[in-house]
């Protein structure tokens, strides 16, 4: 316990010069030191501004927990961290990491930026006798696992995995592990929306009729169609192209199409809405 | 009065709009009742007058200015009608635009310094073959010292050319009409348009977040096998 709890010298007795100070774990003598002083020197200044700053990026909805799991962690960083086993060493890295990913939105893009890079780090170091660096078998894994606990459909997961997921022996870079990060919380985002819109389109009686759903998806796919103007220009070409009115012309054009009334589950839908989306992730080579 | 300033009312022509009218406009002349040069008293009227060649008559399709402090403007025209071939002294001068508000509150700012485009359909008489047209410029506030119009163009009618690859969703701008009598199966499309709109932002995201690093694979077709890697 001596080691774990430093006392600061208390100031001298005035009576009995004999007794000396009695718990100090000596390293040396200490000169009496301001409380700031102090604060400073033992880092504690620094690690509260860092879990201040991260407090400040996440806001998550129970600040208390966020923080007891926080230092937690940061307790397994330290030394003791690095001594367990390997594998099991691993999985806590992973753990980790993926615990820094999920501190931001990805739309928050500074800090999910700096959220991914921590994450880089943390899997990088591995252990004593490896070499550092992210290799393709945990880049694989975490994906893998940020997109089971976001509960999209496997099919989908797969299909965005084969674009973006490397080998196992592969040194996967920085940017590519980011992009492989975004593109999965994006994706996990896009099935959300479209389960959502897929509710908008049943209107609440479980299944949607399919000319309507093809009739939304067509036109989504001709506004994400390459077009060489600038930004601006296709924000307002997509804008103009998916608004209110359009939709409802489309809709109500498909509608009058003289097929025989079949319906769209939700599995079908969301596969051939996420393809719209996979289309257009540029795969890892 | 001392001679009028021509200066030649000619600008660029933007790329959608015809060319303006070739036409001489002359600087304001203030409109005075007595002596100019002893009265101190600043008049709140000017006229422009713009002279335009008188071989060539214009069918008028546009008039395109910028205002400077002038609070309400009054447009007449001298046309030029068949009838009137013979006897020269009788062309007419009608008003087609009587005191178009140019500013809502002649005192302040609001519309000093706004460019402004007065359309044939908004002028109270047919402005075909035109031989002159007279600008007639009123400031009744005491704030403005001067006031005028700058930049002054005409734009004649029936030169109209599409531009080529003009895209066609620009020219959708005007909200299409809601069919009537929508199907009943048909979903909110106001909802619709939300959801899909956050799905493309998403889709237009991650198109936009594109990563140039590389793995730097070598393998061809999927195999390592060394006898198809490639030299080059």
């Amino acid at each position: 316990m001596a080691a774990c709890e430093k006392r600061r010298s208390a100031p001298a007795p005035a009576t009995g010069s004999g007794l000396v100070e009695p718990v100090r774990a000596g390293v040396g003598v200490r000169e009496p030191e301001s409380e700031a002083e102090f604060l400073l020197q033992a880092g504690v200044t620094s690690m509260v501004r860092e879990a201040l700053l991260k407090v400040l990026e996440a806001r998550p909805e129970e600040p208390v927990s966020f923080l007891a799991s926080y230092f937690e962690k940061l307790v397994l960083s330290g030394p003791q961290g690095g001594a367990a086993g390997d594998r099991h060493g691993q999985q806590q890295r992973l753990v980790r990491a993926l615990w820094y990913m999920r501190l931001a939105h990805h739309s928050h893009r500074t800090a999910f930026n700096n959220n991914v890079s921590m994450a880089y780090e943390c899997l990088s170091a591995r252990g004593r006798r490896k070499k550092p660096g992210v290799n393709g078998k945990i880049y694989s894994e975490l994906l893998k696992k940020i997109c089971q606990d976001g509960e999209a459909p496997e099919e989908i997961v797969s299909s965005l995995l084969r674009k973006i997921q490397c080998r196992d022996h592969e040194a996967v870079p920085f940017d590519v592990f980011r992009y492989g990060m975004l593109s999965c919380f994006v994706l996990l985002e896009f099935v959300a929306k479209a389960d959502t819109l897929y509710d908008v389109l049943d209107d609440g009686s479980g299944v949607a009729d399919k000319r309507v759903c093809q009739a939304v998806l067509g036109t989504l796919e001709d506004a994400l169609g390459a077009s060489d103007f600038s930004v601006p220009i296709r924000y307002l070409e997509a804008g103009s192209k998916l608004g209110p009115d359009c939709l409802a012309l489309a809709m109500d054009r498909a509608l009058l199409e003289r097929k025989i009334c079949s319906s769209m589950n939700r599995e079908e839908f969301l596969k051939k809405a996420t393809g719209l989306f996979i289309a257009k992730v540029k795969p890892i080579d | 009065m001392e001679p009028p300033a021509p200066s030649l009312g000619h600008g660029a022509g933007f790329p959608m709009a015809p060319d303006p009218a070739l036409c001489t406009v002359r600087s304001p002349v203030a409109l005075q009742v007595g002596d100019v040069k002893t009265d101190l008293a600043r008049p709140g009227v000017a006229v422009i007058d713009v002279a335009l060649p008188p071989t060539q008559p214009l069918d008028l399709q546009e008039i395109v200015f910028k205002n400077s402090y002038t609070a309400f403007l009054t447009v007449r025209v001298q046309r030029r009608r068949p009838c009137d071939v013979g006897r020269e002294g009788a062309r007419k001068w009608v008003t087609c635009l009587w005191n178009h508000c140019l500013m809502p509150s002649p005192h302040t700012e609001a519309g000093s310094q706004d460019y402004f485009s007065v359309f044939r359909h908004q002028m109270l008489c047919d402005v075909d073959q035109v031989t002159a047209v007279r600008l007639i410029l009123r400031q009744p506030s005491p704030v403005w010292l001067h006031f005028t119009l700058e930049e002054l163009r005409l734009y004649p009618r029936g030169q109209q050319s599409l531009q080529t690859g003009f895209p066609s969703w620009l020219s959708n701008l005007a909200p299409q009409q809601q069919p009537e009598n929508l199907h009943g199966g048909v979903p909110d499309p106001e909802k619709v348009s939300t959801e899909v709109q956050q799905l493309w932002v998403l889709t237009e995201m991650i198109r936009a977040n594109q990563t140039a690093a590389r793995i730097g694979r070598f393998d061809v077709d999927g195999c390592y096998d060394i006898n198809l890697l490639s030299y080059t």
